[in-house]
């Protein structure tokens, strides 16, 4: 006889087809859940909204980025080559570099030598942009981890080649061992199972 | 989800275009092509030099449309997509208002129009002389020139010396491209890039109209096919009609980032003018059910794309010759970013890029059609004020007038308002000729439900 301890994960339900699994998500968004997610082996058009998924905090994180990369860019190559930080009351900023000063090529110092820094603001805005996304989006989908909970149950594994499922999670404030199973029963969710996660 | 279009939701035969219902758009272009053109005509016998750079901005102004119409079939062809059936229609008939370009660009032809646009014509005009007398080549007489200078003929008959001209050299080095007399001179070519256009543009509208007739899968195979090849010819289509018109304008200027920066700006500007065109044509309550949001926002992000593309040249372009600092590059930008002119290099730098740049960046914005199309209007006219900035600076110095013709700006909007305004009222005439969107393409319906 096991004791072991076990962490309810959530309500796993499997679906028919595609349609089928677009109107339980509606219902589910409608029902107020906030922590859940819908498994398909594809993607679906039109999902984001039935889910009522709000736009992707993504592209606010990169436009960021890049600003930063193109600031980065200007500064350091300002600081070094030219003497726009004096003009602008902030030369203790040159004298840092003024032990190795890196006028090359006999261009002004002045700002309007910029022209030579562009292709190194951009690469950098470049640069920062794609870190951004990469490592944005993995900290939002949270990834890299291990394990997780669904794979205990062995109908999941059908997500990756024909099953469609909509799991609401244990910690969502609405969840209910009854409520949220009748719920997904309701919308016409099939092999309704309640997924237990060893601790 | 909206709901799914079926071939039961559309007409059957397409929508056909009445001209009255857009009547009012097209009575003021038919107008202001007609007011343009007797205007035109005043300015071109008063004042031949200076109209003829007017001339040349205008017609170049609409080539781009044509040029970038012919561009976005054929991408859209060679790629194999679908998501543009819908708006297919829009692009082809751009692409085919090459022959009232043509004919609009004819008095280029005019050695009283291109002599105070091409300086290097004088020169060969004085070899041309030179060599009937001497009986020698062209080119010796052109290397004659160099050395000796030479007895000709100039305006009214009469026998002028011209000293030795070491500048001439150039034109020596290139008579190979740049002549009046050989097989493959000047005037060859001008008549090749609209015959190449008209071909590529006349070609793949038949094919889509054909596909009306029996919508056979083998028509879009075929027009694939045809637009992989002739995507060359095109290319250097675009390029060499770039050259030949305005990097002629100093002969001895040169840069290898023209073709693309003038293409950059002609598939940028026609998508502007395609998604304008969609919007006019919904507001009269057309295409309700064949364009969505989706496709204004594929559109916006090409758009976005060739404001990024063009931004990436033109300052490529800049960069080299800023950084090479090699005297015949440079006077390009010399001229363009000193005196009056500077203000109007920075505001396009504004609003060429960073301004659509960051108009262009939201997806809310690019899927509003009333937004967009306001974005629309301001990027063709950056687009006007960039054709604008690349012609007309010339004009001053090569006719010896000063940084700035005084005046001379009336000329300009009277051309421009000859030619836009004249291909415009036969282009939106036109599209009442055939059905709006290729309504038997067999991809319609996946481009009508197209989701991106």
């Amino acid at each position: 006889m096991s004791t072991t301890l076990k962490r309810v994960h959530g309500y796993l339900a499997e679906f028919d087809s595609v349609k089928d699994l677009y109107h339980a998500a509606e219902h589910v968004r409608d029902a107020g859940y906030q922590r859940w997610d819908v498994h398909s082996p594809f993607p679906i058009h039109g999902m984001d909204e039935a889910m009522g998924n709000p736009r992707s905090k993504l592209p606010m994180f990169v436009f960021c980025g890049g600003i930063t990369g193109t600031t980065i860019a200007f500064t350091l190559e300002t600081i070094t080559q030219t003497n726009f930080w004096s003009h602008i009351g902030l030369g203790f900023l040159q004298k840092i570099v003024e032990t190795y000063p890196t006028v090359v090529q006999g261009k002004p110092t002045d700002i309007w030598t910029i022209p030579a820094f562009f292709p190194v603001m951009f690469e950098l805005t470049i640069l920062f942009s794609a870190f951004t996304t990469l490592f944005g989006l993995l900290a939002l989908i949270g990834l890299p981890r291990w394990n997780h909970p669904l794979f205990v149950s062995k109908n999941f594994s059908k997500f990756s080649d024909d099953g469609f499922f909509v799991c609401i999670e244990a910690r969502d404030p609405k969840f209910s061992q009854e409520g949220t199973k009748s719920l997904l029963e309701k919308v016409g969710g099939k092999n309704i199972e309640l997924v237990e996660d060893e601790i | 989800m909206s709901h799914h279009v079926t071939f039961n939701d559309l007409p059957q035969g397409g929508e056909k275009f009445e001209p009255a219902k857009g009547g009012k758009l097209i009575g003021t272009l038919g107008l202001l092509g007609a007011l343009g053109i007797v205007a035109s005509a005043i300015f071109f016998f008063t004042s031949t030099d200076t109209f003829a750079y007017s001339w040349l901005f205008a017609v170049f102004f609409c080539f781009t449309f044509v040029v970038g119409g012919c561009f976005w079939i054929l991408l859209h062809s060679a790629s194999n997509s679908s998501w543009g059936v819908a708006v297919r229609r829009i692009w082809e008939n751009l692409a085919n208002m090459v022959i009232p370009l043509a004919i609009l660009a004819s008095p280029l032809l005019l050695t009283a129009v291109n002599k105070p646009l091409y300086e290097w014509m004088t020169h060969h005009r004085n070899a041309e002389q030179i060599a009937k007398a001497d009986n020698i080549s062209v080119k010796e007489a052109l290397h004659h020139m160099v050395v000796h200078g030479g007895e000709v003929a100039v305006n009214g008959g009469e026998k002028v010396h011209l000293p030795p001209n070491p500048h001439l050299h150039v034109l020596v080095t290139k008579f190979g491209y740049m002549n009046l007399s050989t097989w493959f001179s000047w005037y060859t070519r001008f008549a090749l890039y609209f015959l190449v256009l008209w071909f590529i543009a006349r070609t793949l509208r038949g094919k889509s109209l054909q596909q009306e007739q029996d919508g056979d899968i083998k028509h879009t195979i075929w027009s694939r096919q045809f637009s992989c090849i002739v995507l060359l010819p095109f290319a250097l289509t675009v390029t060499f009609a770039a050259f030949d018109w305005l990097v002629g304008l100093d002969y001895n200027w040169f840069s290898t980032m023209w073709g693309v920066y003038i293409f950059a700006g002609c598939a940028w500007a026609s998508m502007a003018v395609s998604i304008l065109v969609v919007t006019w044509l919904r507001s009269l309550g057309y295409m309700q059910k064949v364009v969505t949001d989706e496709h204004y926002h594929l559109m916006g992000k090409l758009l976005f794309a060739f404001t990024v593309f063009w931004a990436y040249i033109s300052f490529s372009q800049y960069f080299l010759i800023w950084y090479a600092n090699i005297t015949e590059e440079t006077r390009f930008y010399l001229i363009r970013n000193t005196e009056g002119w500077q203000a109007v290099s920075i505001f396009i730098l504004l609003g060429h890029f960073i301004v659509p740049f960051l108009f262009l960046l939201s997806q809310k914005r690019k899927k509003n059609p009333v937004v967009i199309s306001l974005g629309c209007l301001w990027i063709l006219f950056m687009h006007l004020v960039d054709i604008y900035w690349n012609v007309i600076p010339e004009r001053g110095p090569s006719l010896g007038q000063g940084v700035l013709v005084p005046g001379a700006w009336v000329q300009d909007i009277a051309a421009l308002c000859a030619v836009f305004g004249t291909m415009g009222f036969l282009y939106l005439r036109g599209l009442a000729k055939y059905s709006l969107y290729p309504w038997r393409d067999p991809r319609l319906l996946e481009s009508v439900n197209v989701i991106n």
